[in-house]
């Protein structure tokens, strides 16, 4: 019975993950395509962030569904749909995507051989660049526990389980579900990377940075003056 | 309207006024046909607005025909349907409303006239849900002719014969910032133009791409709602709370700055060049499109006029000594007139550079000459038609 | 030969090129006379609509008044992340057979229970601004105090010869 109650979970989660698959596209999308279009050409490459990207999403998604069953079975009744903490969070999240996509935009730091700035005939010999910190990681995560709206409904659904694990369960699945709907960008892979491609990326980026700092702070806002 | 691109144009080739009347003579016929309607039916406004159009615009393309010259003249055109559109607008906003802004009961009633800028916002939604974002209606109604397949289907058609260079015959918003960069006679900014000019030129794709991510995230048109700067000479939302004040401020400092003192302190269209990106949008037609301008590496000497001369940084060194200019180009004819070797020449994609180009010149001019006596023609004489119904001697 | 077969090649693409270019100029004089009539039907006939947080949905039933209509239509939730309230649009047609004060009670989900109570006093000039109430009688519909048109999701206002209500819902409802 608690076989047949887990798996009716986890296929419900799955079918919300595919379902509500275009709202998390729409969300994450506007970051995910700047971001991969500053990477190198080649879909191998492209695979190998979007796993990391992809990754550090599912990571995000458990420690959601972890804070939520926590919070889910300590209070008697299920978290009001309507519960004003999640917009301070909310804007608090929006905020920091927006500085991470302003810092993976402007920096995608990586180091250069230090003596290749003293003169430009010297040659360089062998591998000097450190390999680059790609954002996949911080991207992935902040996208990963931004509270879109069916994040929020799977999330009310999960606190209403009874064990930690179902919840677990519950955000895998739906993860699963959403997931599926972001493996198109690979597609981006085949585009000629020119250094104009690489930056208009950058400049979408800085964009969408701004559009998601605007967006925290209207939501921060409205709840300091309306409560 | 001199300017100091004049002084480093070359100057004009005159050729016999026998040959130029006859190649005006089509454009004239034409000009003709698209305003007898306006004979046979309206009133004396009308007439006398045709008839100043008609002359307007054969007058135009025989002083093309005569100099040799296409920049100076398609810019009189041009600016003139940039002022006098926004005119007639608003007049006839005010006329019917008394505001330019539009209450929410004309969106809801589908009332909305559909502006080809918000077009690239629209594809994506249109393309996965089959719907439209604007509050416009898909077919002409007694109080909307400007429907939304009425202007897809009208900018489509001339996107094909056109590609970019709807930017120089076509865009009724385009005419006002090159106007206000015809005025001064100096040229300010040059060198931040000419160190940023490449990474300047790549904003419009960058807003492009946001605006179609976020319209299609946002199911609204990012554009049209945020950062149009032609709202503030057209009609806008209602103010009626924070967030349309907010919007409303963006499009006066976004008009003014790129539209107003921009163009007059570096004589450059910086809206087009530097910001719209339908303009980014329509470059990607110039690669389906015949004609261009080229340039003869033999006859070039690198003096960078062309460069200096052309509106919208559409033209590097490296793209230079390829022959070609980038895709932004919109074929205004600029870097052609002030060239002084007759390097920089129109071109059909197919024949040889530089050999019969006056031919590829007229093929496109016809086309181009045509359209835009059709549509900003068209705009020109309702215009015109409004000021000469408000003369106190009539 | 090799520069006869390259002369070959540049004549063909010129003269595929000329033949081109005169395409576009029978392209252009069609233009106003045959091509934008194509071009306009193909655009409304590929099955495209008006996103419903505009045009307010398709209809759900017809009310009969007697002199005049209510035409309710079905509930429009947001798409995506599109910042609108889900609604349901009321249509009172024609605006000139109404009475100056109307108060309605009308069953929006055609359970045969009413839903809200529409009430508007209807001005003699129809450019005078119009403001309503809307009373929601159960916990489906949102109340709407003196609104004119203050948002896509809230209004009551008059376009032509119609009222349009739109009457928002509480969001953890399920249509």
């Amino acid at each position: 019975m608690a076989a047949l109650s887990l798996s009716a979970s986890a296929g419900e989660a799955l079918v919300l993950g595919l379902a509500t698959g275009p709202v998390c596209l729409a969300t994450c999308g506007p970051v995910v395509v700047p971001w991969m279009l500053v990477q190198p050409q080649g879909v191998r490459g492209h695979g190998r962030q979007l796993f990391l990207f992809l990754a550090a999403r599912l990571a995000g998604y458990l420690v959601f569904a972890c804070a939520v069953w926590l919070v889910g079975s300590a209070i008697p009744h299920a978290l009001p749909q309507s519960w004003t903490g999640r917009s301070w969070l909310m804007g608090g999240i929006q905020l920091l995507l927006a500085a991470a996509m302003v810092v993976y935009a402007v920096g995608w730091p990586h180091r250069r051989c230090a003596a290749a700035k003293t003169a430009d005939a010297l040659v360089q010999i062998g591998e000097t660049s450190v390999p680059k910190r790609s954002g996949a990681l911080a991207l992935g995560f902040l996208t990963g526990i931004n509270l879109c709206p069916p994040f929020l409904v799977a999330g009310f659904r999960a606190a209403q389980l009874a064990h930690l694990s179902a919840a677990l369960l519950f955000f895998l699945c739906f993860f699963a579900g959403t997931a599926i709907w972001f493996f198109p960008f690979l597609s981006l892979g085949f585009l000629k990377r020119t250094p104009e491609v690489i930056i208009v990326a950058r400049m979408v980026a800085i964009l969408l940075a701004c559009w998601y700092g605007f967006s925290g702070i209207s939501i921060l806002i409205e709840r300091t003056f309306h409560g | 309207m001199a300017s100091r691109s004049s002084a480093l144009a070359r100057p004009p080739a005159f050729r016999g006024i026998g040959r130029s009347i006859l190649l005006t003579l089509p454009i004239a016929l034409w000009s003709l046909l698209m305003f007898m309607p306006s004979f046979q039916h309206a009133g004396r406004d009308r007439h006398i607005s045709a008839l100043l159009v008609i002359l307007f615009m054969t007058t135009l393309f025989f002083l093309m025909m005569r100099t040799g010259e296409t920049y100076r003249w398609r810019r009189i055109f041009f600016v003139a349907m940039g002022f006098l559109f926004p005119f007639g607008f608003i007049a006839a906003l005010v006329a019917e409303r008394g505001t330019m802004s539009i209450p929410i009961s004309r969106m809801v009633s589908g009332d909305t006239p559909f502006c080809f800028m918000v077009t690239p916002s629209l594809l994506l939604p249109a393309a996965f849900a089959r719907t439209i974002i604007f509050p416009g209606s898909i077919l002409p109604t007694a109080s909307n002719p400007h429907s939304i397949a009425a202007m897809i289907g009208v900018w489509f058609a001339m996107t094909l014969i056109l590609g970019k260079a709807w930017c120089s015959y076509a865009c009724f918003f385009g005419g006002i910032e090159e106007g206000f960069a015809a005025f001064p006679k100096r040229r300010r900014l040059h060198r931040f133009i000419t160190r940023f000019g490449a990474y300047l030129r790549l904003i419009p794709w960058a807003i492009l791409v946001f605006v179609v991510l976020a319209s299609a995230a946002l199911f609204e048109p990012v554009y049209c709602m945020w950062l149009c700067p032609f709202k503030a000479v057209t009609e806008f939302p209602a103010v009626r709370n924070v967030t349309t004040a907010v919007q409303m401020g963006i499009f006066v400092a976004l008009f003014v700055g790129l539209v107003v003192v921009l163009p007059y302190l570096t004589k450059k269209r910086t809206q087009c060049g530097f910001f719209c990106p339908f303009g980014a949008f329509q470059s990607l037609f110039n690669k389906i499109n015949l004609f261009e301008i080229r340039f003869d590496r033999e006859k070039c000497v690198d003096c960078t006029l062309c460069q200096t001369s052309c509106p919208t940084v559409a033209l590097s060194k490296e793209s230079i000594r390829e022959g070609k200019t980038l895709l932004n180009c919109m074929k205004c004819g600029a870097c052609v007139d002030a060239c002084k070797k007759d390097a920089a020449v129109w071109h059909l994609k197919g024949t040889p550079v530089a050999v019969k180009p006056e031919r590829a010149r007229l093929l496109f001019l016809y086309g181009a000459w045509a359209l835009a006596t059709m549509m900003g023609g068209s705009i020109l004489a309702n215009s015109v038609a409004t000021m000469v119904h408000w003369l106190p001697w009539k | 030969m090799e520069v006869k077969e390259k002369r070959m090649r540049t004549r063909i693409l010129s003269i595929l090129a000329y033949t081109g270019a005169g395409l576009t100029l029978v392209v252009a004089i069609c233009v106003p006379f045959v091509l934008f009539q194509v071009f306009t039907n193909v655009v409304a006939h590929v099955g495209l609509h008006i996103d419903p947080a505009y045009s307010g949905g398709t209809v759900a039933r017809t009310i009969d008044r007697g002199g005049y209509r209510i035409v309710v239509y079905q509930p429009v939730q947001p798409r995506l992340l599109e910042r609108i309230e889900p609604f349901v649009q009321i249509v009172f047609e024609p605006a000139d057979a109404l009475p100056a004060r109307v108060t309605d009670e009308i069953d929006l989900d055609g359970d045969g229970r009413p839903d809200v109570r529409v009430s508007f006093n209807l001005p003699a000039d129809p450019n005078t601004p119009l403001r309503g109430d809307v009373t929601a009688l159960n916990a489906t519909y949102i109340s709407l105090a003196s609104v004119g048109g203050e948002s896509f999701s809230r209004m009551v206002v008059r376009t032509g010869n119609k009222i349009v209500v739109r009457v928002p819902l509480n969001r953890g409802t399920v249509h």
